[in-house]
């Protein structure tokens, strides 16, 4: 984390509906110019998180910061500072895009210009198209115009490609990346794996509105299953015998036959040298040898015993 | 910052509604459909009262369905659709966003106003004096209720199901109710309570009272208060209740606050009903809508009043008064944008004043039955102005008022003078023969076992024989001396029938001597001179008040003719002769 204050600083945050705790305690900062997830389950207490944050919803417990506001108390304040991507939102089916764009425009203390940011986002082309014609990437992509029309340093990104086919979430990705590079901070929620690794700095894993985890993709991988598995298979059986320097070193399984091998070690490169020597060494014929990685879905099987797709 | 979300937002609310066809075909093209039909159908060519009603029908029309549609079934779909879901996370309140609304409805909905007046002006020739701006006052205050109203049910409402029941609950009734699709006065007497009510109703009075009788804004400002603060407590519910999102539910008891917006309506119901302004109100818009009914009588022999006769010719009435007097050929009624009466082989003649009666005192109660039965008796026996002689109730000038709001069916009441000298129909019944009983008007207008009753208790008085002849003979004399007074029924006498005397004097008059011709114009011109009331009354002249009467064959060749009345016009208003009687006679049985 950088030295600057923390764009959200959220401390030991609850959320009562009744007597449901949707958000159990939750704590986490994001730094200026950060892409930071949010990922988990439907009902996992993202949304609630994401809204208390916002401004739309009263938190029960525990501190919380945006920009250097409660967003609880100086509500107007955050509003008009952040810019918000809301998953299940509509426009009026004839209202044109460049009149939404001038509209949410007139909202804000501050904006930018309607025409470039239309043409940045790629809907220049559309501007008096009317909302019900556009396609669902074009309808997100104009989502995304209107979460940047107050020039926000923060953006909340709630489930931005929840929907759309791979190619435009690709495009969508794309854009967001480019908040990055013009140093937004962005938080992000999502229960699509892939976005989280390829967009996210850091990611927090919730579960039953608690945070699980939380760090970089990478570490998160690391620090959850540790190490990535070389695996191998051959025409004939493998060798009784294992290379000396793998004793206590490499996590060894084999199936019965002994034609496939699983070796799990900190240092997954290294392993892979030794396996083809030992085998060359033995005269037997690699058919397959790969490096498979832990990705954040087997993270958050590991961590949470559910599969984040159901 | 704050003003200019105001205005984008309400411009683009604008901008959206006339991009919306169901808007457009909801403000304009169905109310013009039903504007066209009930315009057609209610003969409002010929009469500017139909053409406010219709007028008033359709602006209602517009106003609840800009309101309770418009205002809260959008309002509902947005948040259903997830548009408001957006506006939540934006730094606004729902303040604009109803504000929009309500804007955008009146913006819609003012240019229809001036389409159908435009409308009723040039296609359907309606030329009544109109107050336009209080027009517009009391018809922009009622948009903006009932779009508030609307909104209350957009912020009670769970789901677009519900929001459309509550509407219709509230539409229907409101319509029907108001007055403006259905008279109120052939309603049963608890759903015309129940009206008073509804806020419909206050603003169907205000615009039929604005179109049909010359009111301002100010006289309606009970109404326009009661619509205000409804719109004040409708916004504000709203504000409290306002929902960005259909997930968030509102709880059952929370649609109570739609009765929150009825109080002040309960408030002025309760009142109207003790103090029962409406209810007058109304009558007086019935009668006015009545009274602007233009008629084109054709064919006709005309006995000016002042003597003349003209053996072919036809009046033409219009807003009460009379328009034109035609001798020879009478044009086409559609020429003139009149309702026809042929009338070949009949005679119009000024309506009779009677010069002397005495008002049913009753029990010192003006409002009194006995009063307004009274009114309804000359009336149907083609009077038309009465002269009250004696007024010790002091009821003339509270009766006269009556009459002429319309609020009563009446003559004239003219300012009282001294009693005629003479009157042969008192002098008969002194001489015990209560003849006027046996006339075919008494007999149509009054119930058997009533005129029974009255020969009863006038049989218990000492007769003076020969008194009818000493009267006659006085009578005579004051005609040869070219003294001849007007004529009266006497009903100021104890016992007398009001109504049909005046006839039957004229016929008492003809058989004692006195000239056809003579005896009308005492009863029509000379009278309406000698009470100062020349301007209005006594003469087939235009500009005079359409007071008239329409009887079959001619009466200057057979006085008696006078009894077989065919039409009676008080100020332009077609007597209902045959529902007065049946009305009458029913009340004394």
């Amino acid at each position: 984390m950088s030295d600057s204050p923390a764009a959200i600083r959220v401390q030991g945050l609850r959320k009562l509906y009744g007597s449901f705790e949707a958000v159990r305690g939750i704590s986490f900062e994001v730094a200026p110019g950060e892409i930071f997830g949010l990922l988990g389950p439907n009902g996992a207490g993202k949304t609630t998180t994401v809204e208390i944050l916002e401004g739309l919803r009263q938190r029960s417990a525990g501190e919380v910061s945006v920009l250097g506001f409660d967003p609880e108390k100086e509500t107007g304040e955050v509003k008009d500072r952040i810019g918000v991507a809301l998953q299940a939102t509509n426009l009026p089916e004839k209202i044109k895009v460049q009149e939404a764009a001038e509209l949410f425009a007139a909202f804000y203390t501050r904006s930018v210009a309607v025409d470039d940011l239309l043409r940045k986002l790629q809907i220049w082309d559309k501007r008096n198209a009317l909302y019900g014609t556009l396609s669902g990437g074009q309808k997100q992509r104009l989502a995304l115009a209107l979460a940047l029309i107050n020039d926000p340093e923060l953006v909340f990104l709630d489930e931005p490609t929840t929907g759309l086919d791979p190619q435009v979430r690709l495009e969508i990705h794309t854009l967001v990346s480019r908040l990055k590079e013009q140093s937004r901070t962005v938080l992000l929620t999502t229960h699509y794996i892939e976005e989280a690794e390829r967009l996210c700095d850091r990611v927090a894993i919730i579960d039953e509105g608690r945070i699980a985890a939380m760090g970089s993709p990478r570490e998160l991988q690391e620090r959850v299953l540790g190490h990535a598995r070389v695996e191998v298979s051959t025409a004939q059986p493998m060798p009784q015998e294992l290379p000396e320097s793998w004793q206590g070193q490499v996590a060894i399984s084999m199936n019965d036959g002994r034609t496939r091998l699983s070796a799990s070690a900190a240092k997954p490169a290294r392993v892979v040298v030794e396996l083809v020597r030992w085998l060359e060494s033995a005269g037997i014929e690699i058919e397959d040898l790969h490096i498979k990685r832990p990705t954040l879905e087997d993270v958050f099987l590991e961590l949470t015993g559910k599969s984040l797709r159901e | 910052m704050r003003l200019r979300a105001y205005a984008a937002y309400t411009a683009i609310t604008l901008k959206l509604t006339l991009r919306d066809r169901v808007v457009l075909f909801f403000n304009f093209l169905m109310p013009l459909l039903f504007f066209v039909a009930f315009g057609e159908g209610m003969g409002a060519k010929t009469s500017p009262g139909a053409m406010s009603q219709v007028l008033s029908l359709v602006l209602m029309f517009g106003v609840l369905g800009t309101g309770f549609f418009g205002g809260g079934i959008r309002a509902t779909m947005d948040r259903e659709a997830g548009i408001l879901r957006r506006f939540k996370v934006a730094p606004i309140t729902p303040a604009p966003l109803l504000a929009a609304s309500m804007i955008t409805g009146w913006a819609v909905f003012i240019p229809s106003v001036a389409l159908f007046i435009s409308l009723a002006r040039w296609r359907y020739g309606w030329d009544q004096p109109l107050n336009l701006g209080s027009l517009l006052i009391v018809v922009s205050i009622g948009v903006l209720a009932f779009r508030s109203m609307g909104l209350i049910i957009a912020s009670v409402a769970n789901s677009m199901q519900e929001s459309q029941i509550i509407a219709q609950l509230l539409y229907m009734p409101m319509l029907l109710l108001s007055g403006a699709a259905v008279p109120l006065q052939i309603l049963p007497d608890w759903l015309q309570k129940l009206a008073q009510f509804l806020p419909a109703t206050h603003l169907y009075l205000g615009t039929q009272g604005i179109l049909v009788r010359g009111e301002t804004a100010w006289d309606n400002r009970d109404s326009i208060g009661a619509m205000l603060l409804a719109m004040a407590v409708a916004l504000w519910v709203s504000i409290k209740l306002f929902r960005w999102e259909k997930d968030e539910k509102v709880k059952p008891a929370a649609k109570l606050w739609i009765a929150g917006v009825m109080v002040p309506f309960l408030l002025m119901g309760a009142w109207q009903l003790y103090d029962k302004r409406n209810e007058t109100r109304i009558r007086m818009l019935e009668r006015q809508s009545r009274r602007s009914q233009s008629w084109l009588i054709r064919d006709v022999r005309i006995f000016t009043g002042d003597g003349a006769v003209i053996e072919r010719g036809g009046v033409l009435i219009r807003n009460s008064r009379i328009e034109k007097v035609y001798e020879g050929a009478t044009p086409d009624p559609d020429a003139v944008r009149a309702e026809a009466l042929e009338a070949g082989g009949r005679t119009l003649l000024p309506a009779l004043i009677d010069s002397g009666i005495q008002l049913p005192v009753g029990k010192g109660n003006p409002s009194g039955d006995a009063v307004e039965r009274a009114l309804a008796a000359y009336v149907y026996s083609g009077v038309g102005g009465l002269s009250v002689v004696r007024d010790p109730g002091g009821l003339a000038d509270a009766v006269r008022a009556r009459v002429d709001s319309g609020e009563w069916l009446g003559p004239e009441i003219l300012p009282g003078a001294a009693p005629p000298p003479v009157s042969l129909t008192a002098a008969q019944a002194a001489a015990g023969d209560l003849a006027v009983i046996h006339d075919d008007l008494a007999q149509q207008f009054f119930a058997g076992p009533y005129l029974q009753g009255l020969a009863a208790l006038r049989g218990h008085h000492q007769p003076f024989p020969g008194a009818l002849e000493k009267a006659a003979a006085a009578l005579r004399l004051l005609f040869e001396r070219g003294e001849l007074p007007p004529p009266c029924s006497a009903a100021a006498g104890w016992l007398q029938l009001h109504g049909p005397g005046l006839v039957h004097e004229l016929a008492l008059w003809v058989e004692a001597g006195i000239p056809p011709r003579e005896a009308l114009r005492a009863a029509t011109s000379a009278a309406a001179q000698r009470a100062g009331a020349a301007s209005r009354l006594g003469r087939v002249r235009e500009g005079l008040d359409a007071t008239l009467l329409v009887v079959d064959g001619n009466p200057l060749e057979d006085i008696r003719a006078l009894g077989r009345i065919h039409s009676v016009f008080v100020r332009g208003e077609r007597i209902a002769r045959g529902e007065l009687a049946s009305k009458n006679k029913k009340s004394q049985k």
